[in-house]
């Protein structure tokens, strides 16, 4: 029956090059809209994790409540009425145990790295020019495991940092604003603390706008500029699948007092508005393909129209219900077949010349890149899919009807 | 065994119709039956009753000893690819493929499309289209259109062969023509024919004429002794 299918698209050249159009473009359109957008995800995604720890591991924040502090200046009398009732943030941002945290992290085999840190909120001054930036204490050789510092660094080692001495590595959006180079000193100061003059020993620049306003110094000198000698307030931890991040850090949550959150649940508004892509993305590939669909649904229904002659003369030659509807659905296939295969091609054109255009980056970017298009073979599987599936579904009503009809009906009808 | 119908009845339509009415006959293997009659006799739906392309409201038609009703689809689409063969009176060519094409294609339904090649080209030979086998429906005259749908009626040498006024759309010469080889058909290969007409020439050709009126079966010359 396939021949047949065949010659009969071929027949009718003008009606099937417009069908085929419709699967050309639905696939076509399916493959560059989700190389742009997954490809676009991606990057993100490889941004996030690279640039920051898999699980970062810190003092839970906890507020004061109306009656949090009624034990603690009345012990255990009832009935404790306040002026003022207690509010606001409690001031203990510290990991309590921490080695019992590096115990832990030491034991478990997921576990690739892990860096304690110091972070502050720091005030840097050069001149009449203050910019408010994250200050960074780290064990450098530990950080680097954790994050890619290294590979992001394009001035200075970041292992100088190491020996202590006030010596910071700065990212270049700060660089920038405080309008300094390398080997100059930057006063620095932390929360009411008088400022101290730290020597900037290196840049790095990760391409994101918010990594790049950090600063990075020994823990032990950004211990002592906050003075809160061996304290550290967070574990920055790399494990060996990200993936699993999220369901480590939920599951640590419930066991222990600290706060542990996931690179992708730190950034679950990027991945809401991901979600919001992939629906959007869904939607415009679903109505092609509809549009499309119906294509092959009108075609084939004037095609069973056009040959119930032929329809009566099969059935008379002893083809059965199910070799006409495969007559009828096959046409549907090959031309689903036929537009996946050129869809999927030019797709896949388009894409290679889309990776070449340059592109600023996304929002809070600080590189010159290329517009990053996915070329997974999962697109491809799943716009061809998409592409053959629509087509038969389309033409299975059609097909169906062809198979429902009798000879003597055509005959009958004078067809 | 033949074709046996017993008390056949055909409604159609809302309400019924009565189209065949109380039919019974027999035709034996080998025979040239013609069924003649006016419009709306019945004729036409007889033979469609007794090939199994329409099913009766009541009664029993057997071909070759099995009760249509009875037989199941797929056994009656193989009992229709292998022992019968069909001629209209607008030959129903498909305009897709070749005169050969179209003559191989009830062979190709069982997988026979190689080894009946050669019997193709005898047949389309034999019906003077030797040097139009790759002519497309469109390229050959009314006649030569219904030669090819005899050849393909042909192809697998039916045990039966219903034509429904397979002249009917002919000139004198073609129709003269096609009768021809309807004849040899029946006489040289044995094939029973059943065919409607309305030409009294072409059906006198038959060895037995059955005259329907009003569904009936009003005459049978010779007299059916069944």
């Amino acid at each position: 029956m396939i021949p047949l299918a065949f010659r009969y698209l071929m027949s009718r050249r003008r009606q099937t090059i417009l069908t085929l159009l419709g699967i050309f473009f639905g696939t076509a359109g399916y493959v560059v809209i989700s190389g742009f957008f997954i490809g676009f995800q991606n990057y993100l995604i490889q941004q996030m994790v690279d640039n920051s720890a898999h699980i970062h591991i810190q003092q839970r924040d906890d507020y004061l409540t109306a009656h949090g502090l009624d034990k603690v200046f009345y012990g255990d009398k009832p009935q404790v009425l306040w002026d003022a009732q207690p509010a606001g943030r409690e001031d203990n941002a510290r990991i309590e145990n921490p080695q019992g945290w590096y115990a832990r992290l030491n034991a478990d085999p997921r576990v690739v790295a892990y860096s304690p840190q110091l972070t502050a909120s720091a005030l840097f001054t050069k001149s009449k020019t203050s910019v408010s930036a994250t200050l960074i204490g780290c064990d450098p050789l530990k950080q680097s495991k954790v994050t890619n510092i290294l590979d992001n660094m394009v001035e200075g080692n970041f292992s100088d940092i190491s020996s202590g001495g006030n010596r910071i590595v700065v990212g270049r959006e700060l660089l920038n604003e405080l309008g300094m180079r390398v080997s100059q000193n930057v006063l620095v100061s932390v929360g009411t603390n008088s400022p101290a003059p730290l020597k900037i020993v290196g840049v790095f620049s990760s391409g994101n706008k918010a990594t790049d306003l950090q600063a990075y110094g020994s823990l032990t000198d950004v211990q002592k500029l906050n003075r809160t000698p061996n304290v550290i307030n967070e574990i920055g931890v790399k494990i060996k699948n990200y993936n699993e991040a999220a369901a480590m850090a939920t599951f640590w949550s419930k066991l222990f007092p600290e706060k542990t959150e996931s690179w992708d649940q730190q950034n679950a508004t990027a991945f809401s508005m991901f979600a919001m892509q992939n629906t959007m993305r869904a939607v415009i590939i679903a109505t092609v393909m509809i549009v499309a669909g119906f294509g092959i649904y009108n075609v084939l229904m004037m095609t069973v129209n056009q040959k119930r002659r032929d329809i009566a003369i099969l059935r008379s030659m002893g083809y059965g219900t199910t070799e006409i509807i495969w007559l009828f659905l096959s046409q549907g296939m090959l031309l689903g077949l036929a537009g996946a295969m050129l869809g999927l091609l030019c797709g896949f054109i388009v894409c290679k010349y889309l990776q070449t255009i340059p592109f600023a980056g996304p929002p809070g970017s600080t590189k010159m890149d290329h517009l990053h298009i996915a070329l997974s073979w999962s697109i491809y599987l799943q716009g061809s899919i998409l592409a053959i599936l629509s087509s038969s579904i389309a033409s299975f009503l059609p097909a169906h009807a062809a198979g429902e009809l009798t000879p003597i009906e055509i005959i009958r009808a004078g067809d | 065994m033949g074709i046996i119908a017993r008390g056949v009845f055909k409604h159609v339509g809302e309400p019924p119709v009565r189209i065949i009415d109380n039919v019974s006959l027999e035709i034996r293997d080998g025979e040239f039956v013609s069924l003649t009659g006016r419009s709306g006799s019945g004729k036409s739906t007889l033979l469609y009753l007794l090939s199994s392309l329409d099913s009766v409201s009541s009664g029993v038609v057997e071909l070759s000893g099995q009760d249509l009703s009875q037989i199941r689809p797929e056994e009656l689409n193989r009992f229709r690819n292998e022992k019968m063969g069909f001629v209209f009176q607008f030959h129903y060519l498909i305009a897709e493929l070749t005169a050969f094409e179209n003559v191989l294609f009830p062979a190709r339904r069982s997988g026979q499309g190689e080894v009946r090649k050669q019997r193709a080209k005898e047949l389309l030979d034999a019906f003077g289209l030797d040097n139009k086998h790759d002519r497309l429906p469109r390229q050959l005259s009314g006649g030569e259109q219904q030669r090819v749908a005899i050849a393909r009626a042909l192809i697998m040498e039916p045990q039966y062969l219903f034509a429904d006024e397979p002249t009917g759309a002919l000139d004198s010469a073609s129709g003269e023509s096609v009768m021809q080889i309807l004849r040899e058909a029946n006489t040289k290969l044995g094939t029973t024919l059943i065919m409607v007409t309305h030409d009294p020439d072409f059906a006198a050709l038959a060895g037995r004429q059955i005259h329907l009126a009003d569904g009936h079966v009003v005459e049978q010359s010779p007299q059916d002794n069944s």
